[in-house]
């Protein structure tokens, strides 16, 4: 069972990263643009009367290295480069991205933007003013564009010879990791230019076992906008613990039985229920459009009054954390559930105009190539009244679960699920037999309403989580403390 | 050899340039695969439309060899002094990996064969449909989802056409050229209603096809969509129980799709599947028998060659329930010292029953028919699987109340065994073309 504390880690990374000024970013010779070639552009996309126009200038240098059979036999590497147009009218957006940043492709793809709209041409800014208050909640000691592949290599072959050093039983291993320098730039209608440097790695173990002619997989995954710095010796050591020892625990382990059951979620990933059971539901776009199990729930209680939910930017060095938005606003930490009410939505800047609110940091973007939406960044609840020893021994008949790959959710029906990979029966209020691969699914209001302890040992998961939405994948990060649900449907065999 | 596919001269040049620039930067081995893609999309809501997005884009993929060294590096900043640099410093890291001697390209004997067929997957009319028709058949599609709403259920329709063109052109060091140009539309339409509970089920369905007249009539579409949400209302969890379970055919490729995970070369030699030495072997019932057809005429998964220019064949996987192949590229063919097959499925083909969904209802009599998947997932090593559905139990071979919050689980290598009926009815909007289908003895897990 994992007690790792992302928290306390990146901090450690944060004081030794934090050294000396940021060097300007210089957007406009990365992309060879210029203010004239900027303004042009939003004048094109302002030419039919939208009431806003933004211009998203992304570049991506990502690689990749795997090693499987001892030998790191692949890298891959990709880079983007792009600009999205995107203009609003209403509720309404029109969007046109180009990979070519050249006067005529930029322009083109405005027009194509502008066309949403249909009346009168808007002035475009004439002046435009840097955005100076980014928050530094990812200063690296060296960007991932100056790290040499010969540095990253020693780390899957110490991991790949540590896992099978770790167990006799691990038959094969496979060690994947990947970086990111991304740099962004927001040019907006209202003359605002916001720039943000986007870091990200991740390294994901994987292993396979076997014991008396069977075979079982797991891996452990972490990730992070780190630098090579947050590969200390402790992470690796528990890198290889806890993959290894995740998968051999499932010759031991097998399915649960079905049918409704108190569920007991360890601290940290079992966050993946917040992120399905609400967060989702909570994305304005679904509330504008009325779709949403949430829409008519603001301000009513949904759950023990000792249950408190956030969706928070700022976690510095996570997964999930965000400097600023990819509509340029600076993120804050969102109450979504207070004392049992829920508070606010997530919103971008569609739907925080639409609510006459301010937005709350929640406009991500896959990329250049996609029209932001209101996302999650790391979504969690907060420490509760109760210890997990206490919850734990509550349980007469019931599973604890540990380890998840997997969650998704229906919005409006509000039916959720979350894949367990390892967790124990609990019986007696005691954990016994190990259990395996099992799907669990809820509904969210329902299950909220039955989260009745909580437990004071919050745990942010560090694993690389990815959350998918209209075909846009963005990092998330999450976690919980340990918590019961008083009943919930389990898979599992055998009714 | 079908010479008719006119590629871009500038997709042909740019990818014949990568690969030099490789040699002259010291590769011993390229390939490279240039690409251009022109997408349209619109989003209607409510009424009116909601979002309209474009683009056109580049890219270059390149794949190094060095030595036994490898990397693939892909961009799409294509400015001169870029590409030169990017190809250099794809070879930097080339050059810093280990060595493995079966990173190679692909023996050139692998793409002789490849068929001289027109494969008609590419309509003319993506080009020439104006934004007022796109904007048309998102709004008939609205139009056909409120048709199907005699009590004011509904509470939002979101739909959606889109159509989009994609031309690329491959080039290898040791002989390879070819290039392909296909069109795609898309059209679907998504329905939310209000359950007296307070909850807010959605619906969707949707049509995907080669030509544009291959998709659904907009109003039908609608309609169906429509009328799938409406069916939702007033869903409950059923019992926790072993039942037979018969699967739509608009979503039974999700069980396909965790049995052909478990068949590539990366698998099978990474001992990470549960089917890794059973070929030969029978792991379904004498009804699994399944094709891999890569020349279906206006096929969404139709090529002449695949992903590494290995020349495409029809390929045997299933034959009355016995394992005949895997998907077996260069690289894990090498490994395992075996002859490649194809990376990647292309067009699925079944062989079909003689009923579609009604008539497999009426004979399976008491048991759920399952509509929707949601999450869930299965051990690709073990083949345990446990999944989240809803649908609707069968009572006397009618559909009966609609069911949700439901879990199905078991072991592949069992539930296969279990497919005793196959429909007559491959679902036309995928390149799986999976029918409905009916499996005997599931374990259900609800109440």
């Amino acid at each position: 069972m994992t007690r790792s504390d992302l928290m306390g880690e990146a901090l450690a990374d944060s004081t030794a990263g934090a050294g000396g000024p940021v060097a300007s970013i210089g957007y406009f010779s990365r992309f060879g643009i210029t203010e004239g070639l900027i303004r042009e552009t939003l004048a094109a996309a302002l030419s039919r009367g939208g009431d806003y126009c933004d211009l998203f200038f992304q570049h991506r240098v990502s690689t990749a290295m795997g090693l499987e059979d001892g030998v790191v036999s692949r890298a891959s590497s990709q880079v983007e480069l792009g600009v999205g147009v995107r203009v609003i009218k209403g509720d309404q957006t029109g969007y046109a991205y180009t990979e070519d940043l050249t006067r005529d492709a930029m322009r083109s793809a405005a027009r194509t933007a502008a066309a949403i709209a249909d009346g009168p041409s808007r002035t475009a800014p004439q002046h435009f003013h840097v955005f100076k208050d980014v928050p530094k909640r990812y200063v690296l000691q060296t960007n991932w564009d100056a790290v040499r592949p010969e540095r990253k290599l020693p780390l899957l072959e110490r991991l790949n010879a540590a896992a099978f050093k770790a167990d006799g039983r691990v038959s094969k291993v496979t060690v994947s990791f990947s970086d990111e320098h991304g740099a962004i730039l927001v040019a907006d209608s209202t003359g605002r230019l916001v720039e943000d440097v986007q870091p990200m790695t991740s390294l994901y173990l994987s292993c396979v076992a076997e014991q008396n002619g069977k075979r079982e997989q797991n891996a452990y995954g972490v990730a992070g906008r780190s630098g090579m710095e947050f590969y200390g010796e402790e992470r690796l050591d528990r890198i290889v613990r806890e993959a290894v020892g995740r998968t051999t625990i499932l010759f031991e382990s097998s399915q649960p039985p079905a049918g409704e059951m108190p569920v007991v979620l360890a601290a940290g990933s079992s966050g993946i229920l917040l992120h399905e059971a609400i967060g989702h539901g909570m994305e304005a776009d679904f509330n504008r459009k009325g779709t949403s199990i949430y829409a008519d729930k603001i301000n009513k209680p949904i759950a023990h009054p000792f249950v408190n939910i956030v969706d928070d930017g700022t976690n510095e060095y996570a997964r999930g954390a965000i400097n600023v938005d990819d509509e340029g606003n600076v993120p804050d930490k969102t109450m979504l559930v207070e004392n049992g009410v829920l508070t606010t939505f997530l919103h971008d800047s569609i739907s925080a105009r639409h609510y006459k609110v301010k937005p709350t940091g929640n406009g991500r973007r896959e990329s250049y190539r996609h029209a932001p939406l209101p996302r999650m960044r790391s979504t969690y609840m907060l420490p509760g009244p109760h210890k997990s020893e206490e919850i734990i021994a509550s349980v007469k008949k019931g599973i604890y679960c540990s380890n998840f790959t997997n969650g998704q959710v229906n919005i409006g029906a509000g039916d959720f699920t979350f894949y367990v990979k390892n967790g124990y029966l609990i019986e007696d209020g005691k954990l016994t037999r190990p259990i395996k691969d099992v799907n669990i699914i809820g509904n969210g209001p329902k299950v909220l309403e039955q989260v009745d302890m909580v437990a004071d040992d919050l745990v942010i998961d560090e694993g690389g989580w990815t959350c998918g939405k209209d075909g846009q994948g963005v990092p998330v990060s999450q976690g919980i403390p340990t918590v019961r649900v008083a009943s919930i449907t389990v898979g599992g065999r055998n009714a | 050899m079908s010479t008719t596919i006119e590629i871009d001269q500038d997709l042909k040049d740019t990818a014949r340039r990568a690969v030099e620039l490789a040699r002259t930067h010291g590769a011993t081995e390229a390939s490279a695969t240039a690409g251009r893609m022109r997408e349209v999309e619109v989003q209607w809501r409510d009424g009116r439309l909601e979002k309209v997005s474009e683009a056109t884009t580049r890219g270059l993929s390149l794949q190094l060899y060095l030595d036994g060294r490898y990397s693939s590096v892909s961009t799409s900043d294509l400015r001169p002094e870029a590409l030169d640099r990017f190809i250099a410093d794809g070879l930097a890291m080339t050059r810093a990996l280990a060595r493995d001697e079966h990173r190679r390209l692909p023996d050139a004997e692998l793409y002789a064969g490849r068929a001289a067929l027109d494969l008609s997957i590419e309509d003319p009319r993506q080009g020439q449909l104006s934004a007022e028709e796109r904007q048309r058949f998102a709004r008939e599609l609205e139009e056909g989802a409120r048709s199907a709403d005699t009590t004011g259920a509904i509470l939002s329709v979101t739909t959606g056409f889109g159509d989009l063109f994609r031309e690329s052109y491959r080039v290898t060091s040791n002989g390879f050229e070819g290039g392909a140009r296909g069109t795609q539309f898309v059209a679907s339409a998504e329905v939310s209603v209000q359950d007296p509970d307070g909850r807010r089920p959605e619906e969707s369905d949707s049509g995907f096809a080669r030509f544009f007249e291959d998709l659904p009539a907009a109003n039908v579409l609608g309609r169906r969509a429509g009328e799938r949400a409406l069916g939702r209302i007033g869903a409950t969890k059923g019992e926790s129980a072993v039942l037979p379970m018969a699967v739509d055919h608009k979503v039974s490729g999700r069980l396909v799709s965790m049995l052909l995970g478990s068949m590539s070369g990366a698998s099978i030699q990474q001992k990470r599947s549960f089917l890794e030495g059973r070929e030969g072997e029978k792991v379904g019932s004498d009804l699994l028998t399944l094709k891999d057809e890569p020349h279906v005429k206006r096929g969404l998964g139709s090529r002449l060659f695949d992903g590494e220019g290995i020349a495409a064949r029809e390929l045997t996987l299933f034959e009355q329930g016995v394992l005949r192949s895997y998907f077996i590229d260069s690289y894990y063919g090498r490994k395992l010292q075996r002859r490649p097959t194809t990376s990647s499925p292309s067009n699925l083909a079944w062989t079909l029953g003689t009923k579609a969904r009604a008539g497999l209802l009426e004979d399976l009599r008491d048991g759920i028919l399952v509509t929707g998947f949601l999450g869930g997932n299965s051990s690709a090593v073990t083949g345990d699987f446990s999944l989240g559905v809803q649908g609707f139990r069968v009572r006397g071979g009618q559909l009966a109340e609609p069911v949700s919050e439901m879990n199905i689980s078991g072991n592949q290598l069992d539930l296969w065994k279990r497919l005793v009926a196959v429909g007559a009815d491959p679902y036309p909007f995928s390149s799986a073309r999976t029918p409905s289908l009916v499996f005997e003895g599931v374990q259900f897990a609800g109440r």
